[in-house]
């Protein structure tokens, strides 16, 4: 009854954010309202997985998700997978942002960081680490080797609002992915100072 | 006969009045109040006690009409996972030479996903064998190891009754619903 009216039209709403992104460029950047940003999260805790996604697609609309469990498999979305390579524009893969967990098996957030900078195809898009150890070095090294930032878990709304901002185009030429580096994180250096969650 | 109204009408007359207008539906709105009382008052116990932390409020802020079993998906998952994990340190902890390094990363894996869901005391008892495992101490780490699971298995069947408990709750219109 009232559940499934409420599910009915939260589905339109979605479906109507969905037909505008849709029929806007992704290109643009002229102030014609937000672009969809279609956030890559590779972590292997399922937990962890599903409170992203959730925290994401709360974050009024403005992120499209795309949750993988390995860093293997991230490469496979980014079309990095020597076996099964895709074109660089392939619209059904394309990132925005990649926010990867730093301790994986296989192949950790630091070996998945150091692939998508090393090729000329992913380059250029931002990469933010997540991790539970607020541990200094490895915010250094992240940091040296390209990471946007280092977000402490568990995550909070206001660590992913500014995920945003890592993907906003500077001006009408700029291809994707920020050329403003905004300043890391330094959790380490704050001695772990976070704002206080709302109740 | 004039009606006399005194400006603080008894108890018994708000009483009778909700028993003539909700002849039907007050007995379980008694009941949804009863309810309520029952699920706030658990709640409080499992954050006063220390089994839950500020970060179950995070998720609780996530839960929408949209996703109205959020939270409970997400302890669901939790327990579905943790479980794989404690079989996996069990399993770890039997093998001799001991690999702490392993045990270390099972832990860390543990403590993370207990951490995500505001589970203080899990945290807690995680962080403590990852220390006996710094130390490469077995002895330590298989008495921390028993601490894990008691932890474990007490949030376990204290959430599945809070669960429950909120299943039995429902969305807030059943409560007005009148009978037949």
């Amino acid at each position: 009854g009232h559940l499934v009216g409420v599910q009915r039209r939260a589905v339109e709403e979605m479906e109507e954010v969905k037909e505008e992104g849709e029929e806007m460029d992704v290109n643009d950047c002229g102030g014609g309202g937000l672009e969809v940003v279609r956030v890559l999260v590779v972590d292997d805790s399922p937990v962890d997985r599903k409170i992203v996604e959730m925290l994401l697609r709360r974050s009024e609309g403005i992120f499209d998700v795309v949750s993988v469990d390995s860093g293997k498999k991230a490469m496979e979305v980014l079309g990095l997978n020597e076996i099964e390579a895709k074109p660089p524009n392939h619209d059904d893969q394309k990132i925005d942002i990649v926010l990867t967990d730093y301790c994986m098996p296989e192949m950790t957030g630091l070996d998945l960081l150091k692939a998508v900078k090393a090729n000329s195809s992913s380059r250029s898009i931002p990469v933010v680490m997540m991790s539970s150890e607020n541990d200094s070095e490895r915010i250094s090294s992240c940091r040296a080797i390209g990471a946007e930032d280092f977000i402490l878990k568990p995550l909070q709304v206001k660590d992913v609002q500014r995920l945003r901002t890592y993907t906003v185009p500077i001006g009408p030429m700029s291809k994707r992915g920020s050329k403003r580096k905004l300043p890391m994180a330094l959790i380490a250096k704050s001695n772990g100072e976070r704002h206080a969650p709302p109740r | 006969m004039a009606l006399h109204v005194s400006s603080a009408p008894p108890i018994s007359a708000f009483h009778h009045l909700l028993c003539f207008f909700f002849h039907d539906t007050y007995p379980e709105m008694e009941y949804a109040s009863s309810l309520q009382r029952q699920l706030a008052s658990m709640k409080k116990n499992l954050f006063d006690q220390g089994y839950l932390d500020e970060q179950f409020y995070q998720l609780e802020e996530l839960q929408d009409e949209s996703s109205p079993n959020f939270v409970e998906e997400v302890v669901t998952l939790f327990f579905r996972d943790s479980s794989r994990l404690v079989a996996n340190i069990d399993q770890a902890l039997q093998k001799y030479p001991q690999d702490f390094r392993r045990l270390d990363n099972i832990m860390h894996q543990l403590k993370g996903s207990a951490s995500s869901i505001g589970a203080a005391k899990m945290k807690n008892e995680c962080t403590s064998f990852r220390e006996f495992c710094n130390k490469e101490n077995r002895e330590g780490c298989l008495r921390s190891f028993q601490k894990v699971k008691k932890e474990h298995a007490v949030l376990k069947q204290k959430l599945e009754n809070y669960f429950q408990l909120l299943r039995q709750d429902g969305p807030v219109d059943k409560a007005t619903r009148s009978g037949n």
